[in-house]
């Protein structure tokens, strides 16, 4: 066995395994095409030391001349797919260069194929033996063909694309790159196509070995696309680590974390996750799994936030209700974030949640012991005033009554009145009526409810409170004056809890002007739209506040002897839960008016949210 | 059915209280006048023929109270009715006291409310009686020359004719000259007439109204 043979053999089958390697990684991942380039490169190289081989191999003319010309099949294929390699895995050269390079290169193979024996002879007139390597080989002797020129310059493009490319990687910092790769890439080109120039022009009599400075060229690419897998691996250990670190921190502050990859409708879940959504450990589940287990009164919300951050390409919080297999329910506040796949499509879903049941269940205990204060505090409030809404009621009795009994008077008269008395029976249905409204609003004020958020308008509270503490106004001796501003937007509230803080910050008023001559009992009602917020504000002309006007709104805080000190503070709390607030402040002297004098007074302000306008 | 100039007056803040008794009060045959507040009522108020006072106690701006005092200030004397909503017994008292003629509570029945209004009706016809024969007698008093008055009152404090001269300074024929003519323009028959007469001039003496 000679060692020319065992050489270019080895070199063969070397770049034949990259070759293959690197095929094999293109299959897989169809996107790299830097890879296949690169596998194309390395099966050229090895078809070019073959064909090197076989030259050297030569016994007739003819044998050697065509064994050059299908050389430059293999060549093509290198000086295109180092050009494609550096263009897509380096991300540098110029692409006019890249173009003409193809062109040319492309036209000096088929040149090869048209004019004489080959590229390089017209006619190969003889095969001389020579000693290579302590071997005997042949070398070609014949007529050079002018049109090797055109292969040439091609090659000298091919140069100047590599150096220009080598230069700007340098240039970007990537100076490893720039020296090994690119390097190489110059050093081992620049040598195997001088060694070709030499050998083709018949300058130099020895044989055309290039296929050794084209394996180094597939050697320097090689560990260049090596480093990349090592640092890929690297990366997918510390993501590895990243990812444990994620799900130990999520597992420890309680949160169960998911993730959707929405195109293969993937879905992986924690172990705490699946816990606490009841699915067993080994189970694969679905995102139609997922999305059955919330609560059916709560899914279609939680559904459209999902489908709403997948168009958005944006993140969703939603608290919801889970129903386990058990029958059993729990609460969880979720948190979820789109990350995009590239293109516009949504690629992955990922999310966080956490049990919020106890909090949920604090929050409604809560919630349930403040409307129980309020309502305690609404009955202790209307007895305050039950003589008047006793009369209140009484009244209407007593004109039905009257009424009733004119007309048994009337109807036994001759002839009967009859118009007076169907009169009187319109009038008896008016005033039943209203002993009947009465009725309505106490029982609706009386009745122990829970608070239920409405739209409504600040001047109906203002008109119905009124109409509750008519008889008691006047009993007390005040006068009462609106001030209802027109086209108030809508307000958010519960309707009977906010009658209830504003018939306390009335009687409130009255007791602090209990004090004043009656024609200084002045309490002014108004209503306004202020920054964003619907106001209501009650004034008087009674004793004023203290110097800290805040500490009428604290527990346990009166001025009356036989007082609770329960009313403000529970109206705080109750315009509070509406998101709302709650302060008082000095009367201005203006808003006293004529009766008024430097004495001023309190007036409390109430301000309310206003609703939304919800997205159509 | 009732006499025709037997009036009523309302007053009651409640329009529609004030409409009901209204048609039951009508409908016994009582000229009523209707009023919401203290206000309008003394404006138009014009004491007449009999006529009472039915009032409701709890009224804005001035209430049944202060009503019945005024009036009772200005001295008229008008027979008051009152309604209430609540039986309030302090108010009560106080309203009797002041010389209220009832005090009904609201609901009221009609028996019970034409029962008071009657009594007041009557006690107002009786006032007027009164009031009208005083008249009179002032009108016949004020016809009366000085002299003659001076001679009057002597005769009333039972003086006979010589003390009477004495007094006077003049002839007891004169004194009997006067006494003639008194007792003839006060058209009493007898000294016991012309006392009972004197003492109505002086005890019932409303002054003028306001």
């Amino acid at each position: 066995m000679s060692w020319v043979t065992i050489l270019w053999s080895m070199i063969a089958s070397a770049c034949l395994t990259i070759a293959a390697i690197h095929f094999m990684t293109w299959c897989h991942r169809r996107t790299a095409w830097a890879d296949l380039s690169f596998s194309v490169m390395s099966t050229a190289v090895a078809f070019y030391a073959v064909i090197e081989l076989a030259m050297m191999r030569a016994q007739t003319p003819a044998a050697f001349a065509v064994a050059l010309r299908w050389l430059h099949v293999p060549t093509w294929a290198i000086v295109l797919s180092i050009v494609v390699f550096v263009r897509l895995h380096m991300g540098v050269g110029r692409l006019w260069l890249a173009w003409s390079i193809g062109v040319v290169r492309t036209l000096v193979l088929c040149l090869n194929f048209l004019v004489g024996d080959n590229l390089n002879y017209l006619k190969v007139t003889q095969v001389q033996q020579i000693r290579f390597l302590s071997e005997t080989v042949s070398i070609g002797k014949g007529v050079a063909n002018p049109w090797m020129l055109l292969g040439q310059l091609s090659l000298l493009l091919w140069f100047a694309f590599v150096t220009d490319a080598t230069i700007a990687v340098w240039r970007r910092g990537d100076h490893r790159q720039a020296l090994i790769t690119g390097g190489s890439l110059i050093v081992f080109a620049m040598a195997g196509v001088v060694q070709s120039v030499l050998v083709l022009w018949q300058i130099v009599q020895a044989p055309l070995t290039a296929s050794v400075f084209y394996l180094f060229i597939v050697v320097a690419m090689g560990y260049d696309k090596s480093r990349e897998t090592l640092r890929a691996a690297q990366l997918s250990d510390e993501l590895r680590e990243s990812e444990a670190q994620m799900t130990l921190a999520a597992e420890a502050a309680g949160f169960g974390v998911w993730m959707w990859t929405v195109a293969r409708d993937r879905f992986w879940a924690s172990e705490r996750w699946r816990r606490l959504f009841g699915f067993d450990p080994g189970q694969s589940l679905t995102f139609e799994m997922f999305i059955q287990r919330i609560h059916s009164d709560d899914r279609a919300r939680v559904e459209s936030a999902i489908r709403q951050a997948l168009t958005d390409h944006a993140g969703y919080t939603e608290e919801y209700r889970v129903q386990l297999p058990d029958g059993t329910e729990r609460w969880v506040s979720s948190r979820g974030k789109v990350y995009p796949n590239g293109s516009r499509k949504p690629g992955l879903l990922l999310g966080a949640s956490i049990d919020i049941t106890d909090r949920k269940h604090s929050e409604e205990e809560i919630a349930r012991q403040r409307n129980e204060l309020a309502h305690l505090s609404r009955v202790t409030t209307l007895s305050e005033l039950s003589s008047s809404l006793a009369h209140e009621i009484n009244q209407p009795l007593a004109i039905i009554l009257t009424n009733a009994q004119a007309a048994q008077r009337l109807l036994t008269q001759n002839p009967p009145d009859l118009a007076e008395a169907s009169d009187i029976l319109a009038d008896i249905v008016s005033e039943d009526q209203r002993a009947g409204e009465v009725i309505r609003r106490l029982r609706a004020l009386l009745k122990p409810g829970q608070i239920d958020l409405q739209p409504l308008s600040a001047n109906d509270i203002v008109d119905d409170v009124l109409r509750v503490a008519r008889s008691d106004l006047i009993g007390r001796g005040v006068t009462v004056h609106t001030v209802l501003a027109e086209n108030l937007p809508d307000a958010v509230g519960d309707r009977i809890q906010l009658q209830q803080v504003l018939l306390n910050l009335i009687l409130n008023s009255c007791d602090a002007m209990a004090a004043n001559p009656p024609m200084r009992r002045r309490l002014t009602l108004s209503t306004a739209f202020l920054n964003g917020m619907v106001r209501v504000s009650v004034s008087d002309t009674g004793c004023g506040l203290s110097t800290d006007p805040d500490s009428i709104f604290k527990p346990f805080y009166t001025t009356k002897k036989d007082g609770l000190g329960l009313g403000l503070s529970i109206c705080r709390s109750i315009v509070s839960a509406h998101t709302g607030r709650l302060w008082a402040e000095p009367t201005p002297p203006t808003a006293v008016g004529a009766a008024g004098t430097a004495a001023g007074g309190a007036t409390l302000h109430l301000e309310l949210p206003v609703v939304r306008e919800t997205k159509s | 059915m009732t006499a025709h100039d037997e009036t009523v007056f309302l007053l009651d803040d409640e329009p529609g209280m004030l409409k009901a008794l209204t048609r039951l009060l009508k409908a016994e045959g009582f000229v009523v006048h209707a009023f919401t507040s203290a206000k309008s009522f003394l404006e138009s108020y014009r004491p007449a023929s009999p006529h009472c006072l039915v009032l409701d106690l709890a009224m804005p701006e001035v209430n049944g109270l202060e009503l019945q005092e005024r009036l009772t200030l200005s001295g008229v004397l008008v027979p008051i009715v009152f309604l209430t909503g609540h039986g309030d017994i302090p108010m009560s008292v106080r309203a009797m006291k002041a010389g209220a003629q009832d005090f009904l509570t609201k609901p009221v029945n009609d028996a019970e409310l034409l029962l008071a209004v009657r009594a007041a009706l009557q006690r107002s016809a009786e006032h007027h009686e009164v009031i009208s024969a005083t008249a009179i007698l002032q009108q016949r008093y004020s016809r009366l020359t000085p002299r003659e008055c001076e001679v009057m009152a002597h005769v009333v404090k039972g003086h006979l004719n010589k003390q009477i001269a004495a007094a006077l300074g003049i002839g007891e024929h004169t004194i009997k000259v006067h006494r003639a003519r008194v007792m003839e323009k006060m058209g009493v028959d007898s000294v016991a007439d012309l006392v009972r007469a004197a003492e109505r001039l002086v005890l019932v003496h409303p002054p003028p109204l306001k």
